[in-house]
């Protein structure tokens, strides 16, 4: 994934002449050229190998099996469990509702954020106060989220219905169908990381140069035309990143539609709301270890190429100022 | 907490990071384990209880300590559904299972299937305490093979029908418990009095919350249940659910239900709100109605259509990874014996799992004002006796979400109700 | 006026994104503060009532709490710092320096992210028995001293904001890998890692299931402690809420506080890019 080369090669070796004289402080130079990038990233890669490559390799193992936790004999199966997900008709139907979810979550969520930092990337008064507002649905947990959210998508005592009510509109049972538990769970999912998305824009916002707005400003931009003449193009890679994260984010959603169906782990009678998390988890309290990890190797092929194809389109939209 | 010498051990050897990381990657093995328990004699013990929540056992720990001065008792509390996951995954790696657990009887079909992952309770005796068990309730506590003893009982879910006197009074029903227990010896007359209510023009009360715990309660009534003595699946041959199946049906077709899955906040609320006038009621629901504030005597009890039953209820049983089985066989015996149970069922309302106590005054004449004093010793207790022994099979709670989410598709989504037994039939299948 | 009447828009959307914001948490106050009867009164009460200070004393009887504080604090802070620099060493390279290998490993990088968590969680685990570390916050703070999150988004973000001009003036000022990291990479990374400190600091404090699992609530996280609140068949909203009220009220007068430092430090470094 080509996210970003770096715009022109740092540090150009010293002029050839001095080589032979500063040999010492030469061959420390080259080590630390040479050498600190990897120093650098060896932490992430250590951790990485101690915390997050065994867990990997060992699904995969498992996944090759029939292999039900508590029991200690574990049959070969080679692909037999892949080719019974790919099989299975929940399998794509949790697919669904996980490109559902995620894609109703995620672009209003990121169109919102982009125009929030735009706004709060200006002198403004109370400034602070409204940077902690936005923060402020992260910081609580998932648990009183999905409690609060509830009421309010409740049926019988819910705000949303009661207010549609004084409108006239009849009630709507929003976890019993299709799309409107899908709303729902993406209400409950923008609400809570919308604001987080608009702070990690806005402070690449910040990086960009103040006299690049003046000049437009003073050439007649307007407002809009800035925005996506000059912020969206400078601040491309966080962009890039914000949309990644957001989709590995949306395709992983487990905890919201599980609360919201009171510990259904089917996501409802006709699994209406169940997201491939939810899936694998459902295989997972029926102890069937060697499935659930098939499900979740599935569910990593699909976000390489889904987050890929958002890659692709993220850094398409051109217009490059430089 | 950390009384385990061990992990002290770690504390002091783990400051750098760096070492640990080549000690996880190169696979190197783990300073070995100071088992300093079992070697020394009459040593001190610590024995961590992990239960899903307040059992109310502190004051039964001063008692125990009393005859066991070496024994000290921590107790570990989860919500409900990690508790047992957590269990799972705990007995799956074989480290970090409390010495004695709690299991509910939603969960307990799972580990009886894995009988070489806890101490046999008969190893230490307690074989002995068969007889003072309600007869199923003893067998819940057995492993798959019907020999090995992993777990005695604690409390158990007696059921009963909750019902609100002032709906009933409104449809022009009977409002006295013997008289509304009366109405319904059987499901069937239940529906028909379901029927009545409706005609009787109740607004905006449904008859009752769901039909998927009075199909559960029918189907736990019968002679066999989703599985038959040899775990073989008979979801699709047994005429009893079936049977089951299609009075939930008719209940949907005649508009008794308020289209409510139990426990989501409709509703929690809607007992409060009385949307509803019956629902399936284990003697721990009371305690649901209670924190929802109806207010005293709006709700009521009767008993349960087609005679006894039980909901829930829980064992203790010893882990194989604990150090210090016979003193978790002991501390499991003692919370368990008549006067443990006794203490807890005045202090915690858990209704009792040994019959001898169901004559005991303060069971059987207990009357909870907050019900308008329903006898409710008495009614619990009679419908745990009343129930037979069913076989439990080994995915019993997974089968009966596939056919309980069957006929909330009726419900809800106007499946047809032969499309909908087809789709959970082939869904229960399935599960393996 | 075209400006001023944009200014009084701007204002307007801000104030109306902030009370929807705040609506949800407001109404988890009212609720917490009353009995699980508000959840189901139509129209909703919108005043607290008066049982807040009871429910938050039956919090403080039921679990640990000062102890869960104390355990969070230490974890999330640890876990917030340690991120925050290893995260910007990692992102400078990324993002400015050449080495063989640079693009592959990037990838990786960011390919862990979509690692599904769930499953890692019982592989993780039997690491953890093997290290002893069950029961002990090291299970929840080495694994979590730098993420491919913020590798990636320190990458993203010094790639602009890092003049490379700056660093080829620092090269010939003689400076080492080391001084320009010091001298230039960190003060220009400011802002961005305030930003990733306290979103880590949040994440960390917020973290459930793994915690919930490796963890023992005799030693708990503020959120294994407010797990066990739980009344065992049914799940006690309002003490939950209480609980939640009480664990999230630490990190707003965080922000609140510190908030304006925070800030700050985005404004500076806005200055200096």
């Amino acid at each position: 994934m080509a996210t970003r080369a770096p715009d022109r090669p740092a540090a150009p070796p010293r002029p050839p002449g001095k080589r032979r004289r500063f040999n010492g402080r030469h061959w420390r130079y080259q080590a630390d050229v040479k050498g600190s990038p990897y120093a650098y990233v060896a932490p992430f890669f250590l951790l990485f190998c101690a915390f997050g490559l065994f867990p990997l390799l060992y699904t995969a193992w498992v996944s090759l099996h029939e292999w039900t936790l508590l029991q200690d004999e574990h049959e070969f199966l080679g692909l037999d469990n892949f080719i019974a997900v790919v099989q299975d008709s929940y399998f794509w139907n949790a697919t669904f509702n996980t490109l559902s979810i995620g894609f109703l979550s995620t672009a209003p969520q990121l169109l919102l954020a982009i125009w929030l930092a735009h706004l709060l990337n200006r002198p403004l008064r109370a400034q602070t106060l409204f940077r902690v507002t936005l923060l402020l649905p992260n910081v609580t947990s998932v648990v009183a989220v999905v409690v609060i959210f509830s009421q309010i998508f409740g049926r019988d005592f819910g705000l949303l219905n009661w207010v549609l009510s004084l409108f006239g509109a009849g009630e709507i049972d929003w976890r019993a169908g299709t799309g409107t538990s899908h709303i729902a769970i993406s209400t409950m999912i923008m609400w809570r990381w919308t604001g987080y998305n608009a702070l990690i824009l806005l402070a690449a916002m910040q990086a960009v140069p103040r006299e690049l707005y003046e000049a437009a400003t003073i050439d007649g931009a307007s407002n809009l035309t800035q925005l996506r003449k000059i912020t969206i193009p400078m601040i491309r890679p966080t962009m890039i990143f914000v949309v990644i994260t957001s989709t590995i984010g949306a395709m992983q959603i487990f905890a919201e539609p599980l609360l919201f169906g009171a510990y259904s782990v089917t996501g409802g009678q006709d699994r209406q709301y169940q997201t491939l998390a939810l899936f694998i988890y459902e295989n997972f309290a029926r102890l069937d270890f060697g499935y659930a990890s098939a499900i979740s190797w599935m569910m990593f092929l699909f976000i390489i190429v889904i987050a890929g194809i958002n890659f692709l389109l993220t850094s398409r939209t051109k217009g490059d100022l430089r | 907490m950390s009384t385990l010498p061990r992990r002290r051990v770690t504390r002091l050897v783990v400051p750098l990071i760096a070492a640990s990381l080549l000690a996880a990657c190169g696979g190197e093995d783990p300073a070995p384990s100071g088992g300093a328990s079992a070697s020394q004699p009459a040593e001190k013990v610590t024995l961590t209880v992990a239960l899903f929540s307040d059992f109310h056992y502190a004051p039964l720990y001063e008692e125990f300590k009393k005859t066991h001065p070496n024994v000290t008792i921590t107790e570990r509390r989860s919500q409900f559904n990690d508790h047992h996951n957590n269990l799972v995954t705990q007995l799956a790696t074989g480290a970090g299972a409390a010495d004695v657990v709690a299991i509910e009887g939603g969960f307990i079909a799972t580990f009886q299937q894995v009988p070489d992952k806890f101490y046999n309770l008969a190893d230490y005796g307690l074989t002995s305490r068969q007889s003072e068990y309600l007869d199923w309730k003893w067998q819940l506590g057995l492993a798959a093979d019907g020999k090995t003893l992993l777990g005695l009982g604690t409390d158990v879910g007696g059921l009963a029908m909750c019902y609100r006197p002032d709906l009933f009074k409104k449809a022009g029903l009977p409002t006295n418990r013997d008289e509304v227990s009366a109405l319904w010896p059987t499901w069937d007359a239940y529906v028909e009095t379901g029927k009545k209510f409706v005609a009787g023009g109740v607004k905006d009360a449904a008859f009752t919350d769901g039909p998927g715990e009075h199909f559960r309660a029918m189907v736990e009534q019968a002679p066999v249940g989703f599985y038959d003595a040899s775990n073989n699946l008979v979801v699709a041959t047994n005429p009893d659910v079936k049977k089951a199946f299609d009075m939930g049906v008719s209940m949907i077709q005649n508009k008794l239900s308020g289209k409510l899955t139990a426990f989501t906040p409709e509703w929690t609320t809607g007992i409060a709100k009385g949307t509803f006038a019956t629902m399936v009621c284990p003697a721990w629901k009371t305690g649901v109605i209670k924190d929802q504030k109806p207010g005293e005597g709006t709700w009521d009890i009767a008993a349960v259509p087609g005679g006894g039953g039980n909901q829930g209820g829980t064992h203790l049983m010893a882990p194989k990874q604990g150090k210090h089985p016979k003193e978790a066989a002991e501390l499991i015996n003692f919370l368990t014996s008549k006067e443990s149970q006794l203490t807890l069922w005045k202090d915690a309302s858990a209704l009792p799992s040994l019959p001898a106590l169901y004559e005991d005054p303060a069971v059987s004449t207990y009357v909870n004002p907050y019900f308008g004093d329903a006898p409710i010793g008495k009614i619990f207790t009679d419908a745990a006796k009343a129930l037979k022994p069913q076989h439990t099979g080994p995915k019993s709670g997974d089968v009966l979400l596939a056919m309980g989410n069957g006929l909330s598709r009726v419900e809800l989504q106007n499946q047809a109700p032969e499309e909908a037994w087809a789709q959970a039939v082939a869904d229960a299948e399935k599960i393996k | 006026m075209r400006a001023a009447k944009g200014m009084r828009l701007t204002y307007l959307t801000l104030l109306g994104v902030a009370f929807f914001t705040a609506l949800p948490l407001y109404f988890s106050v009212v609720v917490a503060s009353r009995d699980n009867a508000a959840l189901a009164q139509v129209p909703p009460p919108m005043i607290p009532g008066g049982n807040f200070f009871e429910n938050i004393g039956r919090v403080f009887e039921t679990v640990p709490f000062a102890l869960a504080m104390l355990n969070s604090v230490i974890v999330s802070g640890s876990i917030a710092v340690a991120v925050m620099f290893l995260s910007t060493l990692a992102g400078f390279a990324f993002a400015k320096l050449r080495f063989r290998g640079r693009q592959a490993l990037l990838l990786i990088t960011v390919a862990t992210m979509m690692v599904p968590s769930l499953l890692g969680m019982i592989p993780l685990y039997m690491l953890m028995v093997k290290l002893e570390w069950t029961g002990s916050i090291y299970a929840l703070i080495v694994p979590g001293l730098v993420n491919a999150f913020g590798v990636f988004f320190m990458t993203q973000y010094l790639s602009r904001a890092l003049p490379t001009e700056l660093l080829e003036a620092g090269r010939v000022d003689g400076c080492t890998t080391w001084g320009l990291v010091w001298h230039v990479v960190f003060p220009a990374a400011r802002p961005a890692a305030a930003v990733l400190g306290m979103l880590t600091f949040m994440n960390a404090w917020n973290d459930y299931m793994w915690p919930l699992l490796v963890l023992t609530p005799e030693n708990p996280t503020v959120q294994v402690a407010l797990s066990t609140l739980a009344a065992g068949y049914v799940n006690d909203y309002v003490m939950g809420l209480a609980g939640t009220a009480l664990g999230t009220l630490p990190l707003v007068l965080v922000f609140a506080l510190l908030g304006k430092h925070i800030i700050g430090g985005i404004m500076q470094g806005a200055v200096k890019g």
